[in-house]
């Protein structure tokens, strides 16, 4: 565990420089992002490609404690780059008020 | 590593020792110095190596050491490490690291002037609505809408009004299972969720959501929501029942909506959606709504029953929807003639109520752009007498089409300059409808 942690962080000071092993791209709309559960490998350096079909929403991962704007349809997107450390389940969620529906805006990253 | 915490005891100790070292024995001395000197090889296993013969050089070699840990930084604590240790984050433009979430007044207006053939137009703020949300922790969220619609609200005068439109937790357990209670929006449609005025086209919301769904429908109750996994999603509800002794013709059960107003509690009604969004730009809904209307009324107690499917999909520039829903009223005939002693009318209630529509849209500038021009077309169907109960006729002014045509255009994602205009017919040789032309701004912020 503690090499893992380790491994982790030097991957995390290298991370910049390091390809991601796995590019993923999410789409934000209200009210849900697809897809909404991702399986990722323990150790493995993941990139979020997130963008919105309409309007601007929020990515809060509170176990990374990423909380960043997606910027709104036509004005680019989300980067987001994390090592998967330790293995479990991490919810993400919308940040930033999009509708009726806002609060069932979630999903989860599986690390295995 | 090395416990600087331990230095200070050991040069305490070595103060003690020195003015003994006249007087005491030796072999006393020694034993007291070889043990620290083995203390001092577990801060540091390489001191003592080349130790000195006689015990006054030990000391001393002993001194130095102490002085030279003492004088050392301490080493930083590691870092903690996090599940998922951030890299990286690019695109953000308003990064908060507040621990809770609290979301800013957030909200969507609508601005329309209305004009039917023949008539003169009108202007109609049509609605102004403020969302307001907390978040107590990662699991209880707060989330309400206040409405005032059509600008003006003055005591029993038949103007605007001042709305709670949703108002309720959500306790989040489990992304497949978490529970909400409070005012909620009838998962009933693709329009009575989602009906921030960007998200749809068309100045007013389509006929069928209007009429056969009736939007924006929202009443009091508590169920479940949750993530079933591979872009499945649903809620399921207990919620206060419609009231029969409202219903109409010309609005069908619309008019049965409490609102959260001296809501009926005692026959919940059963209400449930079943969403797919597992594919891009893909999104296809089901939903049901069952549960018994008659709590204002005297010994009957219809039971509405409402099954609905629709589907929004994108392709390219070019984007659909579309909508079916039926509606069944049971015991339509009794229900008829209970209201017509009441009011002294027949209001001519249905048996079934049933409508559909279908809507085609362009996007005529690239995608890149910030800027979106939409070009649009739908084709409404409904009637609030579909079926009849027996002994009853229904009215071919209820059996009703419309073609809207229109275009959005959109100098932000967030608003949305509307304008439509809706050839409106029905089976009636003799009640004629207008055609209506629209013209709105409808914004999200």
């Amino acid at each position: 565990m503690r090499l893992v942690a380790l491994l982790a962080l030097a991957s995390a000071l290298l991370g910049e420089e390091r390809k991601p092993d796995r590019t993923i791209s999410i789409v934000a709309e209200r009210f849900y992002f697809s897809p909404s559960r991702i399986v990722v490998k323990e150790g493995a350096l993941v990139e979020f490609v997130v963008a919105s079909e309409d309007t601007d929403h929020g990515f809060r991962i509170p176990a990374a404690g990423i909380d960043a704007a997606i910027p709104q349809q036509g004005k680019g997107e989300l980067r987001v780059r994390f090592v998967a450390a330790r293995k479990g389940k991490y919810p993400f969620e919308c940040s930033r008020a999009c509708g009726a529906g806002h609060n069932l805006m979630r999903g989860e990253i599986v690390v295995k | 590593m090395v416990n600087v915490f331990a230095c200070p005891v050991i040069v305490v100790a070595l103060g003690l020792l020195a003015p003994a070292l006249g007087g005491a024995q030796s072999s006393d001395l020694e034993r007291r110095v070889l043990q620290l000197e083995e203390k001092m090889r577990k801060l540091d296993p390489a001191f003592g190596r080349d130790a000195p013969v006689d015990l006054l050089s030990r000391l001393e070699a002993l001194e130095r050491k102490m002085e030279r840990l003492l004088q050392a930084p301490a080493e930083p604590a590691p870092p903690a490490v996090s599940p998922l240790q951030p890299v990286s984050v690019s695109g953000d433009y308003q990064a908060s690291k507040d621990a809770e979430t609290r979301l800013p007044v957030s909200g969507y207006m609508d601005f329309h002037f209305n004009k039917n053939r023949g008539d003169p137009g009108q202007f109609d703020f049509h609605r102004f609505v403020l969302l307001f949300g907390h978040s107590f922790s990662d699991r209880i969220k707060f989330w309400s809408e206040l409405e005032l619609e059509h600008a003006l609200v003055e005591g029993g005068e038949e103007k605007g009004e001042v709305a709670l439109e949703q108002a309720y937790l959500d306790f989040l357990i489990k992304p497949y299972f978490n529970l909400r209670a409070g005012m909620l929006l009838t998962p009933v449609g693709l329009v009575n969720e989602r009906h921030e005025p960007p998200s749809f086209n068309g100045v007013e919301r389509p006929f069928v959501e209007t009429v056969i769904i009736p939007t924006t429908w929202r009443e009091m109750g508590f169920g479940a929501t949750g993530d079933l996994g591979r872009g499945f999603r649903y809620r399921a509800y207990l919620m206060s029942s419609l009231n029969a002794a409202r219903f109409d013709a010309r609005q069908g059960i619309g008019g049965g909506k409490t609102n959260g107003f001296e809501a009926s509690f005692r026959n919940p009604a059963k209400v449930g959606r079943l969403e797919y969004v597992g594919l891009r730009r893909l999104a296809l809904g089901t939903s049901f709504y069952s549960g018994h209307a008659g709590f204002d009324l005297h010994r009957i107690n219809p039971r509405i029953n409402i099954f609905s499917v629709d589907g929004r999909y994108g392709y390219r520039r070019l984007e659909f929807r579309g909508l079916f829903a039926n509606t069944w009223i049971s015991r339509s005939g009794e229900l008829n003639a209970s209201l017509e002693r009441t009011l002294g009318r027949n209001p001519n209630i249905g048996s079934q109520l049933r409508g559909a529509y279908f809507e085609p849209a362009v996007h005529l500038f690239p995608r890149r752009l910030r800027q979106d021009l939409i070009v649009f077309t739908r084709y409404e169907k409904y009637n609030t007498q579909h079926r009849m109960p027996k002994g009853f006729v229904s009215l071919p002014q209820f059996d009703r089409w419309s073609w809207v045509a229109g275009a959005t255009y959109k100098p932000n994602a967030d608003v949305a300059i509307k304008f439509d205009y809706n050839f409106n017919r029905n089976a009636s040789s003799v009640i004629r409808v207008a055609d209506t032309l629209n013209l709105g701004i409808g914004w999200w912020f």
